[in-house]
């Protein structure tokens, strides 16, 4: 019962007038990023980071994840029609999805991509409601050591799952961490390798490294691409299904909100990793999956579905643990931090209208993505018919006056600049930015974990499998390590990645 | 031997990055398990960065041929003298007193510098003139104003598109929408402050 009287509360914040106002922005921003390919919800989302400061945290967060889920609606929306995955997580969805247009049915996929999306953000709210005051009461007992080999593992996991090797991730964590540390010593006040450059005594500026390696970098690697856009010349059908349809989607529905809400929750998850899951998962199981590679309307049910539900339920190990997933939660982390509020397991009890305000608010979102996306898809469409060379000069001039504005200092911009090239550079050797930023947002608490568990262990290091909790972290940690090992699990891993 | 080019370069960058850290790390103290210093997490850091360098770089050497994408003479030649310039230009300026030399101009000029001659060549333009535009806007913005960085940092990074040269009304267009739509954003709505026009 308590669980309602907190969700009602969390609807009445996240019904106020100004919170319902910045959902709506998150959504319609997020769905035309989800629409427009060659920029995604990491870009957006550190680009919004300053204009977002001005607000009052929850709206400033309401509006930021609505971008990530409005992203993995608009994203099937031109890989159903354009065969053009407007973000990683639609990629699959071009597979089947295209196909069915291309048999004129791609009103019902749409349709089912929307719906499907729609049902699995309100089961995957609904768990995240539930799961965040029970995992909450767990992690109020961990001790600094648990922490420490928690964030060890969300590392290592999300390392193993990036894309590429594995060796090479986990040497960018490694390096995330270490930028993470440049400042002032929280303990003894010592300068810390700032070159005695008084902007840097508080750190490198998080949104200049996120603007820098999503943003900039992002930019100039479309730029070296030859442009390719088509127009959708077919037309979209008639939305309703066939009850045949009916039946063969509503499974698959249900087994995408499955994986992709496990998937999500996952340190390293999030809502690509889900789509690819669920869409293996629909090809072997499916009673459809012979007609895979066809247009098996499975094959967009199921990944829409999941990907929705991860890019929600990714928002729990954040809002109970204050552990980010992947690179957006981490620019969430950000973001809070940015607000004065320090992400963990006190968050639900110190943040009330914050944690039920962004569950009731994701509520809210889907319902207006569901209204945003399926009466008015030619609209965003034609979104595309803006060509990436109007596109990039306004993207850049978004980066510069956010990130000057941040405190008013043409060092940050400069500093951007730095990143925004190291960012390219990284993107040539095949080096994964994203598990650097975890890294780097992680670091700084990572030290001071392992300085409070040394201290209480009397700089006793077996204190870190001695307590079970850190223990197991630690155990499931060397074994995604160790099956990183095997040959097949490795191909498999690629496999799925690339496809 | 295959070697992997990619890689090797990965984990010179890597070991490189770690060992300056830890030359760096000198200044800090150490102290011990049960009372970490300072240079304790960094040490452990850099220590463990290096160590994946070297698995990099031994893997490395045989998992290749992935080469990087080819560079023209004229490439490499602007690379380096763009670098020369741009760190010439910021030290020179850094001793000429007035505008030049004041808060981190002469880092920003040096910036501004070298990305613009390292754009000489073609095949640098897309890297390098958005950078160029990004950093223009942080020299131009507080001197001359809010309209004026964004003109110019819309028309340097425009330079990176070959069909904008082509249709030069397109640019003045964007530069009209994005000074009024920054306006309504920046300075009508979230009040940032920054000055709107020139500074005389």
């Amino acid at each position: 019962m308590e669980l309602i009287a907190n969700l009602a509360h969390g609807f009445g914040v996240a019904l106020t007038l100004n919170n319902l106002l910045f959902c709506l922005i998150g959504c319609i921003i997020g769905t035309a990023i989800g629409v427009l390919p060659g920029i995604g919800p990491v870009a957006t989302i550190s680009l919004l980071l300053p204009i977002t400061f001005g607000q009052p945290a929850t709206t400033a967060i309401i509006m930021l994840a609505g971008i990530y889920y409005g992203a993995q609606y608009g994203g099937s929306t031109t890989a159903i029609l354009l065969n053009l995955p407007g973000e990683v997580s639609s990629v699959v969805t071009t597979l089947e999805g295209y196909k069915m247009a291309r048999n004129g049915r791609a009103g019902a996929a749409l349709t089912i991509a929307a719906v499907g999306s729609f049902f699995a953000g309100c089961v995957s709210t609904v768990l995240v409601a539930a799961s965040g005051p029970l995992l909450t009461s767990v992690a109020l007992s961990f001790g600094p050591a648990d922490y420490f080999s928690l964030m060890l593992l969300g590392l290592i996991i999300s390392a193993v799952l990036a894309q590429g090797s594995v060796v090479k991730s986990i040497g960018m964590v490694v390096f995330g961490v270490a930028l993470g540390l440049v400042g002032t010593d929280v303990q003894t006040g010592q300068q810390r390798f700032t070159f005695g450059i008084p902007e840097l005594s508080d750190g490198i500026g998080f949104v200049s490294i996120a603007m820098g390696m999503f943003g900039i970098a992002e930019i100039i690697l479309n730029l070296e691409k030859p442009e390719a856009r088509s127009v959708m010349s077919g037309k979209v059908g008639s939305l309703m299904m066939t009850r045949e349809e009916v039946k063969r989607a509503t499974p698959a529905v249900l087994r995408g909100t499955a994986v992709g809400s496990l998937l999500g929750i996952l340190p390293g998850g999030g809502a690509a990793l889900a789509s690819f899951g669920s869409y293996m998962m629909e090809r072997k199981v499916s009673k459809g999956r012979h007609e895979f590679g066809t247009g098996a309307i499975e094959g967009v049910a199921g990944p829409e579905a999941a990907n929705n539900a991860a890019s929600q339920t990714s928002f729990i190990p954040l809002l109970t643990l204050g552990i980010p997933a992947n690179a957006v939660m981490a620019l969430m982390v950000g973001a809070l931090i940015i607000q004065g509020i320090q992400p963990g397991p006190r968050m639900v009890e110190a943040q009330p209208d914050l944690f039920w305000g962004l569950i009731a608010s994701m509520w809210v979102g889907n319902l207006m993505l569901l209204v945003i996306n399926l009466p008015m898809i030619g609209v965003w469409v034609k979104l595309l018919a803006v060509p990436y060379r109007h596109m990039y000069p306004s993207i850049l001039i978004f980066c510069a006056i956010g990130v000057y504005s941040l405190s008013n200092n043409v060092f940050d911009v400069y500093q951007t600049v730095f990143f925004g090239l190291f960012g390219y550079m990284c993107s040539k050797l095949r080096l994964e930015p994203a598990p650097m930023l975890i890294g780097f947002v992680l670091g700084p608490m990572m030290e001071e974990h392992l300085r409070r568990a040394m201290l209480l262990s009397r700089g006793d290091p077996m204190v870190f499998v001695q307590r079970p909790i850190s223990a197991v972290m630690l155990a499931i940690g060397a074994l995604a390590l160790g099956a990183m090992l095997m040959p097949n699990i490795r191909k498999g891993k690629d496999k799925a990645l690339q496809e | 031997m295959k070697l992997n080019t990619k890689d090797l370069i990965s984990a010179a960058l890597l070991i490189g990055l770690a060992a300056i850290g830890l030359w760096l790390n000198q200044d800090h103290n150490l102290g011990t398990a049960r009372r970490m210093g300072p240079g304790y997490m960094p040490m452990l850091v850099f220590w463990l960065q290096i160590i994946l360098g070297g698995i990099v770089l031994f893997f490395g050497l045989f998992n290749g041929p992935d080469p990087l994408d080819d560079w023209s003479p004229a490439e490499i030649g602007f690379l380096i003298g763009g670098t020369v310039a741009g760190v010439a230009a910021g030290m020179i300026c850094a001793h000429i007193p007035g505008f030049l030399s004041s808060g981190w101009n002469p880092l920003g000029i040096g910036l501004f510098v070298g990305c613009m001659v390292i754009s000489i060549p073609p095949g640098w333009r897309a890297l390098f003139l958005p950078s160029a535009a990004f950093t223009l806007f942080g020299l131009v913005l507080e001197p001359l104003g809010f309209i004026v960085a964004i003109t110019v940092t819309v028309i340097v990074s425009a330079l990176a598109d070959q069909e904008h040269l082509d249709r030069p009304l397109g640019v003045v267009g964007l530069c009209a929408f994005l000074c009024a739509l920054c306006w309504a954003i920046f300075i009508y709505y979230l009040d940032i402050r920054v000055p709107l026009w020139p500074q005389l």
